[in-house]
């Protein structure tokens, strides 16, 4: 029987098609190694992402949510990703505020030509999502409450 | 002032200026006001000035078509300037009866303070920085800061940003931010673990009745997020995970529009202090982006416009 493996932080990645998807494409040509915790979700730009995907990702279960696209000024659509920094930003530090851990919401600039810092950010969050532990902001019951519930059955 | 403003009311409907006024008469109930619009001058006689004109009439704007003359409270104003911005307002089309605000009595308080319902009341006066409560022929007197709302108390503007017509003399702003930030601050305390559970805790009363929502003139969305079925976001049901995401979506969606003015908090039947969600928006915008929701009607929203320079330490 397979043993229970120890437990791994699953992010989900919402990388620009211009830069930051090509960049992990670059990473992966490249060989350079990075964790396979990331899930990857292609989107135009940056400025698509809505703060409501974060919250979504986390409601599934999903222990982290990376953001990422072309470095300010190089927006394949000028200014797509100055929009995305703005909302990206109030978005993280609301909640923080509320009370989701800061490591959950990640945002990074990574160019076509940046496999290397793909690699890295994605280790270097998936480090931090390990250091944290799993997401149990939405699930019902949270550490106190597990045994409880456990002897309901 | 009340007297200036029912003239000034008439005169406009008279003269044709506007096709609507709104403003506040006394309500059903003692010590209450409630909106009135109408298109009838004889109506002018019936609006009141008075220190429970609670209402933000900012969210009557997007409903009533053609010209109209609105009475506007420091922060009411600064919701129609956040309307004109997003062009749900036309400002030619707006007559702003300002009115200096020395901040809105909280009956809540005043009950607490007295202990006494406020049907036993037999006045409430607002003097200068005092507020008298006569009950049983007696005179009670207190420090304003204990009787206003909480936001009131943080006001920096109590005076109308933008307006045709001003019907007093213009007010001094913020009594007393820090009392009124009292719950952030207990809450900054707090480990991120023990404010979500505090969240956590507050929003499972939520029955999703979307007061907050109908009564915020920020809220303008001709479809509402959580009503959207594909994808659905959120689900329609009371559970405090979905009630948690619709909050703070929503805070999200107002920022750089919330002017602070508190109504989502008040009209809240269960009581969730929404307005520690608000105000730490509104401050956050103030922090990173010097942002402050509806100051200058040519001014573009928050969202649609950026600097080359901000925010890039929440970036790698």
């Amino acid at each position: 029987m397979r043993q229970e493996s120890e437990w791994e932080p699953k992010l989900v990645g919402f990388l620009c098609k211009w830069c930051s998807y090509a960049g992990a494409d670059l990473a992966g040509t490249s060989r350079r190694k990075y964790p396979a915790n990331i899930r990857i979700i292609k989107v135009p730009c940056s400025g698509r992402v809505e703060p409501l995907f974060l919250l979504k990702a986390l409601r599934l279960g999903f222990d982290g949510v990376l953001v990422s696209g072309c470095h300010p000024g190089e927006c394949h659509y000028q200014t797509g990703n100055y929009r995305a920094r703005r909302r990206i930003a109030i978005t993280k530090k609301f909640l923080e505020w509320v009370g989701v851990e800061p490591q959950r919401i990640q945002a990074s600039w990574v160019s076509a030509s940046e496999g290397g810092k793909f690699a890295e950010v994605v280790a270097d969050v998936t480090r931090g999502l390990k250091g944290i532990g799993p997401n149990q902001l939405f699930s019902q019951e949270r550490k106190e409450d597990g045994a409880k519930a456990k002897a309901r059955g | 002032m009340e007297q200036k403003l029912k003239q000034e009311a008439k005169s406009l409907l008279e003269q044709g200026k506007v096709d609507w006024i709104i403003g506040f008469e006394p309500g059903s109930l003692k010590f209450t006001t409630t909106p009135l619009i109408t298109k009838d001058k004889n109506d002018a006689d019936r609006l009141v000035i008075n220190p429970f004109i609670v209402n933000n009439l900012a969210n009557f704007l997007t409903e009533v078509k053609g010209r109209v003359g609105i009475v506007a409270k420091g922060c009411d104003s600064r919701s129609i300037v956040s309307l004109i911005q997003d062009n749900k307002v036309v400002r030619e089309n707006v007559v702003i009866l300002g009115v200096p605000c020395p901040g809105i009595i909280d009956l809540g308080k005043v009950e607490r303070l007295v202990g006494k319902d406020r049907d036993e009341l037999d006045d409430i006066i607002r003097e200068g920085d005092k507020v008298i409560i006569k009950v049983n022929g007696e005179k009670k007197e207190f420090p304003a800061t204990e009787a206003l709302f909480d936001n009131c108390l943080a006001c920096e503007f109590p005076t109308p940003q933008e307006y045709d017509i001003l019907l007093g003399e213009p007010k001094p702003g913020a009594l007393n931010l820090a009392q009124s930030r009292g719950n952030i601050e207990k809450l900054e305390g707090l480990t991120p673990e023990q404010r979500w559970d505090f969240w956590k805790k507050e929003l499972s009363r939520c029955i999703r009745c979307y007061a907050c929502r109908n009564v915020c003139p920020a809220c303008f969305c001709q479809r509402c997020f959580v009503e959207e079925t594909e994808p659905q976001w959120a689900l329609p049901v009371p559970r405090w995970q979905d009630n948690l995401i619709f909050q703070i979506v929503r805070n999200i969606h107002v920022a750089g529009r919330c002017t602070d003015c508190g109504e989502c908090e008040r009209v809240c039947p269960v009581n969730i202090p929404l307005r520690s969600l608000t105000r730490e928006m509104y401050d956050i915008v103030d922090e990173l982006f010097h942002f402050k929701a509806g100051m200058d009607k040519d001014a573009l929203p928050l969202m649609t416009h950026y600097e080359q320079e901000e925010a890039e330490e929440f970036f790698r």
